[in-house]
């Protein structure tokens, strides 16, 4: 598989027991292994999408895997959304453990219908007897030249959903340890994974591991301000932090799981540094940042120094056009400005 | 396979209970007992037709007008009726509307009320039993409403697509709501739309259980022997309005009403009975009023049970 | 000003929008000859004959494709989508199509389409007919979202959006149907966008819409007892949002509750949170606080339906709790 490194490279310091460097792959291989060995490991768990056989999926993640485990196992579909989206929870509550690949989570919303009132709410109507094991993986967020309808971040409508859990992993380790977990749980997960980040490269443990659904993570540690990231603005906030270094010492968290939301986390960071910048890729308004900041007003109120800030995209649907598509979406700057300015802006307490 | 005396006098007796029970429903929703009631009353051939035919591991994906598939799979009137009245008793504890029941052990699948978006459910359902190499039948029932959705059009694609163990069980009774089949379904035909599928279709008389039995037992054969989905149109009519909430009719007539009632489907399989001697009127009548009985008892049990506890409500959203 | 219905409102405006503009039609199902499930359009057909008033079969996604691709053409549809649980079988035409194409045409073409859809629990209809979806809606660029909590907004705000250019989705509460008060006569327009103060106060902000409006009021009276102020703002419209409505009156109480009948999490309530703490941060005398629905489906039996309809008896001890807690 092609290994394009898009601008950053992640650095945790992971090292295996031997002392050895972690081996460095890519998100998208990431992905990749996290589908193939739970496939092994589990063989109720089933694929399904379209072009999902040979042709090995929209970003190339399942290649090779009708290969290894034949077409009862990995079932392309034809273009119907709706009808493979029930279909498969129908056959999840007979007991598969179906991994959809949805393509662009612009495309999702055409089934939002059985995703919303079937695969969410079917625990409730089985009285807890049968679930929905489901993991519906979907392409989501900016890149160059998408356009309005290839570009949506559209996870606030599905974090609204009870029933439903909801992961956007930012990078390869939390990628591959998310996407076994949610391949493991026995609710529906909408998997989002950011087009932004998918060539990002970063080590990974040759072992078997996962990343428990419902657990942020401190990615950067930090005093002044807590930047709280999801998916692909995390590089971004990890760069914005970097760039502050200097004056500011910014925190940067990574929810991981935006339903459950790990609002202990969040609350413990805030209540130290006293300032919170929330940023996603998606529309300011009514997405998952006004979540947060209401949690954050709920726990952590007294420890806020400043108001809580938000950076989103624009309110307009994505240009296709590269250099305005850049405009719309939060960047690097936008968080390097934002933290300036509510450092220099904090009230006194 | 060809019907025993007992075999019919069975299926009268479900016919019976199925009948007694929608009577009873819709005066009870219209005295405002519970919310809501799509009833099911002149259509119960199909439920006990359908059933007959099918094994206890065979499964069934009802619509909101499916309580008569329920009993007839052997739920029994006391739980449905507690569903109705959303008490503790009910199979959903009163959290659900009781056609989103799911009792594995009878074969039935939780359904869900947008029309037309149990079908690609149970076409899933039809996948894991090929896929895991089980050789039950899944049915899915859906109205002449279900037709013009996307979902019906995806499910019965991918089911021939896949060539899966399923049939399609349509209940036509020429009105969705308000609006008539004629208005809203263009060909003019459900069944013709089985051969785009690539598969077959059959037009049954929905009021003769019988023939509704029989060709149940001939899709459910082909389903079970790899041969793939079926389209059953059902031809029927419904006595009541779509439901108990406000309905209003318009474009059903009394005249067209008393047509459908003639052919009630009850009074032809009695007649059959009695004619035959498969049964006597006294043994008829009996069998009548212990089924008044039955589902007398249902309405005390159901009125006197209590509600669930409200933290009931708040269980069983995740796993 | 004549006394009438919600219902009847909305009726009489869809009477004079249609009158008006001949390009003004009905769709959905049922809405022709049966008048529509809550009788908002009882009539019309007679009025106005079959090629205005639309009866549709269930294609939930067609016929909304289709409206949109009526009003890029210069029709004004009205689309009835009966309960909100449905709209998801026609989301990705609300989403990617019609809430986009002004925006992707350059500003070329526009659909100045109304979706009414109705919304809300109590009627013990359960978990596919009582949801209240309004924030999916107030997350998508290029839609209008309008909930009137009375007869008089209903009929105002339906005109309003009638004579918008963009798609605006127009929700309105099962249980406010019924709902009768005095409605000003002729074509009284009330414009999107601007919130009402329904009760004046000093000790706390409520902001509510919809029905949520009625249980606002009812609470604020019952503490009035115990000499608590409230202010009770019925936002009437969440996209766009009056924000400088609800941060003046949190300048003046200095506290907010925001109350809505929908899911906590993610709820549109969290959205005005966030504004509040990002526009009126040093005003709050104390922690914002939202008063909504549990993390649940909706259940369907009284007492189970009652614990998702929590703020409606919540709210008064939100209230009494708020106006005593402090910044620190």
């Amino acid at each position: 598989m092609p290994r394009r490194t898009w601008g950053w490279k992640m650095f945790t310091g992971s090292r295996t027991k031997k002392g050895k460097a972690m081996r460095e792959i890519t998100y998208r291989e990431a992905v990749h292994e996290a589908i193939l060995e739970e496939m092994r490991r589990d063989s109720r768990v089933i694929l399904m999408g379209e072009d999902v056989g040979p042709f090995g999926g929209l970003t190339g993640v399942t290649i090779g895997l009708i290969d290894e485990f034949g077409a009862d196992r990995v079932l392309e579909t034809p273009i119907s959304e709706c009808g493979f989206v029930g279909a498969a929870v129908g056959a999840a509550l007979k007991g598969m453990r179906p991994i959809l690949e949805l393509g662009l989570a612009d495309v999702i919303l055409v089934a939002m219908d059985q995703i919303v009132n079937t695969a969410a709410k079917m625990n409730y109507f089985y009285n807890g007897r049968a679930s929905v094991p489901l993991v519906c993986r979907v392409w989501s967020g900016f890149r160059p030249s998408g356009g309005p309808q290839q570009s949506q971040s559209n996870e606030a409508m599905f974090a609204h959903v009870p029933g439903l859990k909801v992961v956007m992993p930012s990078t390869p380790y939390d990628v591959k340890g998310l996407l076994k977990a949610s391949i493991r749980d026995d609710n529906p997960v909408i998997f989002f994974e950011p087009k932004g980040v998918y060539s990002l490269e970063g080590p990974v443990p040759d072992e078997d591991y996962v990343v428990e659904l419902g657990i942020a993570e401190v990615k950067r540690e930090g005093r002044d301000v807590t930047v709280i990231a999801l998916g692909a603005m995390v590089p971004l906030a990890l760069a914005a932090a970097d760039k502050l270094a200097q004056d500011i010492s910014v925190e940067v968290v990574d929810p991981r799981t935006i339903r459950p939301l790990d609002v202990a986390t969040l609350v413990k960071s805030v209540k130290k540094t006293g300032r919170a910048v929330i940023v996603h890729e998606a529309n300011t308004t009514g997405g998952v940042g006004g979540e947060i900041a209401a949690v954050l007003a709920d726990d952590a109120f007294a420890s806020l120094r400043a108001p809580i800030k938000r950076i989103g995209a624009m309110e307009t649907p994505i240009p296709v056009s590269p250099a305005l598509g850049s405009a719309v979406v939060p960047g690097e700057s936008n968080i390097v400005d934002t933290v300036r300015a509510l450092i220099q802006d904090t009230s006194p307490s | 396979m060809s019907l025993s005396p007992e075999d019919l006098v069975e299926m009268y007796r479900k016919l019976l209970l199925i009948r007694c029970f929608e009577e009873v429903a819709f005066r009870l929703a219209q005295e405002g007992k519970f919310a809501n009631y799509h009833g099911g009353l002149g259509q119960e051939a199909i439920p006990v037709g359908v059933c007959h035919g099918l094994a206890s591991s065979d499964m069934t994906m009802i619509t909101h007008r499916g309580l008569g598939v329920l009993i007839a799979r052997g739920v029994t009137v006391k739980a449905v009726m507690a569903g109705l009245y959303a008490k503790a008793p009910s199979p959903t504890l009163g959290r659900t509307p009781i056609y989103h029941m799911a009792e594995p052990s009878l074969g039935i699948l939780a359904g869900t009320s947008m029309v037309g978006s149990g079908i690609p459910l149970a076409t899933g359902a039809a996948l894991a039993t090929k896929l895991t190499r089980r050789n039950d039948v899944t049915i899915s029932f859906f109205g002449d409403g279900a037709v013009n959705r996307g979902d019906f059009h995806e499910g019965l694609n991918l089911a021939a697509v896949w060539n899966l163990p399923i049939v399609f069980f349509c209940e036509n009774n020429f009105y969705a709501k308000s609006m008539p089949l004629a208005k809203s379904t263009a060909g003019g035909s459900i069944l013709a739309r089985a051969y785009g599928y690539g598969i077959p279709g059959r037009l049954v008389d929905g009021n003769d259980v019988v023939a509704v039995l029989k060709a149940t037992q001939e899709a459910v054969l082909r389903a079970r022997g790899g041969e793939g989905p079926t389209l059953i149109e059902c031809e029927t009519y419904r006595w009541t309005p779509h439901s108990t909430a406000g309905d209003r009719e318009f474009a059903r007539t009394a005249e067209e009403l008393a047509e459908w009632k003639a052919r009630c489907p009850v009074k032809r399989l009695q007649k059959r009975l009695l004619e035959k001697g498969h049964a006597t009127r006294e043994q008829l009548k009996k069998l009548d009023q212990g089924i008044k009985a039955e589902v007398q008892e249902a309405v005390a049990f159901a009125e006197t049970a209590p509600y669930a506890a409200a933290d009931v409500g708040l269980e069983n959203v995740y796993r | 000003m004549s006394v009438m219905t919600y219902s009847e409102a909305l009726n009489e405006a869809h009477r004079m929008a249609m009158r008006d503009d001949e390009r003004v039609f009905v769709i959905g199902q049922d809405i022709g000859q049966y008048g529509g499930i809550y009788r908002v359009t009882e009539g019309l057909l007679a009025e106005f004959g079959k090629a205005r008033v639309l009866d549709t079969p269930i294609s939930e996604a067609a016929v909304t494709g289709a409206s949109v691709g009526a009003a890029l053409l210069g029709c004004r549809p009205i689309l009835e989508i009966g309960f909100v649980d449905f709209v998801g079988t026609c989301w990705d035409q609300i989403v990617n199509q019609a809430a986009k194409y002004r925006y992707v045409s350059g500003g070329r073409a526009s659909v100045p389409m109304v979706i009414r859809t109705a919304c809300g629990a109590g009627l013990n209809y359960g978990v596919h007919h009582s949801q209240s979806l309004e924030a999916w809606f107030a997350h998508t660029p290029g839609l209008k979202v309008v909930m009137p909590a009375t007869p008089a907004d209903a009929k105002g705000l339906l005109l309003s959006a009638v004579e918008d250019d963009d798609p605006v989705v127009f929700f309105e509460h099962k249980l406010l149907y019924a709902m009768k008060e005095e409605v000003p006569e002729g074509k009284a327009l009330v414009p999107l966008g601007k919130a009402k103060v329904r009760r004046r106060g000093k000790d706390v902000t409520i902001v509510a819409w919809s029905r949520a409006v009625h249980w606002a009021l009812s609470a604020a009276e019952a503490v009035a007892a115990e000499d608590i102020d409230c202010e009770v703002i019925d936002l009437r419209t969440l996209v766009p949002f009056d924000e400088t409505a609800v941060v003046d009156a949190v300048q003046r109480t200095g506290r907010l509750i925001v109350c809505h009948e929908a899911c906590l999490t993610g709820g549109f309530g969290g959205e005005i949170i966030a504004r509040i703490m990002e526009r009126a941060f040093d005003w709050l005398d104390a922690p914002p606080v939202r008063v909504a629905a549990p993390d649940i489906p909706v259940p369907s039996s009284p007492p189970l339906e009652a614990i998702y309809l929590r703020p409606q008896t919540t709210l008064t001890d939100a209230i009494r709790t708020v106006v005593v807690s402090e910044r620190h």
